[in-house]
């Protein structure tokens, strides 16, 4: 079992760091275009709407062709690692957690952002209490973005390279596993990954509708 | 006293249309402001405008002398707004009301005394500790002019905020907005599409009517005498119809003489009258005649529709048998409850 628990770590350690990662930059990038009258945002969440239904395997292309050797980011030294892998899969979250946080704040009253503003608000205190009445979506934008992190097989094949002991994740692993026909072993660590997922989306939704029962009680 | 508010060569412009044109609006201290017009008037443009929410095309809004600025949270402080939508966030009623104090720096036990209080000058106290989503309309209307209360700002704008209420409520929600105003501490605004709801907390009234200001006087003045017809309509004259002065003084509708003389030479003029002014006789008692469209019970008087020579509506007394759909009456107006306007 230390396999299993050597690998369950390193997919959690990925996927969490691109989750946290893909936060800091979709959750503003979400209310930039949820709140902003410039021009081009139209276009901003055109493509962000877009990236939001991008093969993780066409993402995972694209960050490879970029960190190879031989590639613009060769220097970087970051193909075949998990910091590569990290790189993917924020790009893969970031789409969806600023989708998310566009249309979660755009939900709001359209009268709201005024109004805060109208009581004197600042514009950090503004943006802070715009998320504050969006935390349910916004929880909502940071399980979907985990989710797409530790459930993607594509990407982590092509950019960390499934190495043994350094950046074979659960999904490597189990397309490994099938490979070889080992369907048992596949479903342990299926059953595990499940575990992991069950264990965070349920951490965060337990205080996602414990916001929201609050709210209509 | 200065000048509180004050707004000079006002031009604002949206989607290149024109949407508010003011030469001059001032708002002395503890004075009390309404502006009254119809949907699409420019009403919550200018509110907007005074609020620093948005920056004239054109112009200069001041308070207290100092220019306000889009995007300046220091000069929007001075300021207190509540809107038709109580645009209370999802935590308490109490965080909510603190939480402006929160943004102005007051400590934590000050601000949690002066939500309190302002809470319980509203009447809402005990529901301090309830959710803001789970109020009723009228309840979170309270909350929310809690709220602006707490800050005691220099400057109350209101944008209908009754608006969304149902009649009780409203008239429970003004009358104490009223009692809360009585010590003229605070400077207000109150924006309305209401004659009655604008009029009852105003010193002065600002019709504006396409984006302009068609009439600013005190109430008393706009009721006898309102600029022109569109503003006799807003103010709530029941019956705004076209006349003639006669070269005898009579004035005449659909050329028959109504009860009203002037003495302006024979021009024609809009004839204002208040539905209560409008009295009915007996056929042959007057050479204006009607008939009887309609007749329905209104709060405390029979409504009445006239069709015939002029289109006019009658409130009679309940306490007076009312006519019977299809009779042939005398129409005369009350002097005292009618004006003419020129053309």
């Amino acid at each position: 079992m230390d396999a299993v628990h050597e690998v369950l770590w390193r997919s959690a350690l990925v996927s969490l760091s691109a989750t946290a990662i893909a936060l800091l930059l979709g959750v503003p990038l979400g209310t930039w275009l949820a709140l902003s009258r410039l021009r081009g945002r139209r276009l901003l969440a055109t493509f962000v709407n877009t990236g939001m239904a991008v093969p993780t395997v066409v993402v995972g292309l694209i960050v490879a062709l970029f960190l190879w050797r031989s590639g613009p980011l060769g220097d970087l030294e970051l193909i075949y690692t998990l910091r590569g892998m990290i790189v993917a899969q924020v790009l893969i979250a970031t789409p969806l957690i600023a989708g998310i946080t566009m249309a979660g704040l755009q939900a709001l009253p359209p009268e709201l952002p005024d109004q805060l503003r109208a009581l004197g608000a600042g514009r950090a205190q503004l943006i802070v209490r715009l998320w504050l009445e969006a935390r349910v979506p916004l929880l909502a934008a940071a399980m979907a973005g985990f989710g797409h992190a530790i459930s993607e097989v594509g990407a982590a094949t092509i950019v960390g390279g499934n190495i043994h002991g350094q950046t074979q994740v659960m999904t490597t692993s189990i397309v490994e596993q099938v490979g070889r026909g080992e369907f048992g072993e596949a479903l342990i660590y299926a059953g595990v990954l499940l575990a992991l997922a069950f264990a965070i989306n349920g951490l965060l939704t337990s205080v996602q509708q414990r916001a929201a029962s609050w709210a209509r009680s | 006293m200065g000048s509180v508010l004050s707004l000079s060569g006002i031009r604002h412009q949206r989607g290149g249309r024109d949407v508010l044109e003011i030469d001059r609006l001032d708002l002395a201290a503890g004075e009390r402001l309404a502006v009254l017009g119809p949907n699409g008037a420019g009403k919550t443009t200018l509110l907007r405008l005074m609020a620093g929410l948005e920056a004239p095309t054109a112009g200069i809004v001041e308070i207290d002398g100092v220019r306000t600025v889009h995007a300046d949270a220091t000069l929007r402080r001075r300021i207190g707004f509540a809107t038709q939508r109580a645009g209370l966030l999802s935590t308490s009623v109490l965080r909510n009301v603190e939480l402006p104090l929160r943004w102005r720096g007051m400590g934590r036990s000050a601000r949690r005394s002066v939500a309190l209080a302002a809470l319980r000058r509203l009447g809402v106290e005990h529901l301090a500790d309830r959710p803001a989503p789970a109020l009723s309309g009228g309840e979170a209307q309270r909350v929310s002019l809690a709220r602006s209360l707490a800050l005691e700002p220099r400057l109350l704008l209101l944008d209908e905020p009754a608006a969304g209420l149902d009649a009780d409520a409203r008239r429970s929600f003004l009358d104490d907005l009223a009692g809360l105003l009585a010590d003229r501490s605070i400077s207000v605004v109150h924006v309305s599409h209401r004659s009655d709801e604008a009029l009852r907390l105003a010193d002065r009234v600002a019709v504006l009517v396409e984006g302009a200001v068609r009439q600013l006087a005190e109430p008393p003045r706009v009721l006898r005498e309102p600029a022109d017809a569109t503003v006799a309509r807003l103010v709530g004259y029941e019956n705004v119809v076209s006349g003639r002065v006669g070269s005898d003084g009579r004035v005449l509708l659909a050329g028959r003489p109504c009860g009203l003389r002037s003495d302006r030479p024979p021009c024609e003029v809009t004839v204002a009258a208040w539905a209560t002014g409008v009295q009915l006789g007996p056929p042959g008692s007057s050479s204006l005649e009607a008939t009887v469209e309609q007749v329905a019970a209104g709060p405390g008087r029979w409504e009445v529709v006239l069709a015939g020579d002029e289109a006019l509506r009658a409130h009679l007394p309940l306490s007076q048998p009312p006519p019977e759909v299809g009779d042939r009456c005398a129409v005369s107006l009350d002097p005292a409850l009618a004006t003419l306007l020129a053309v």
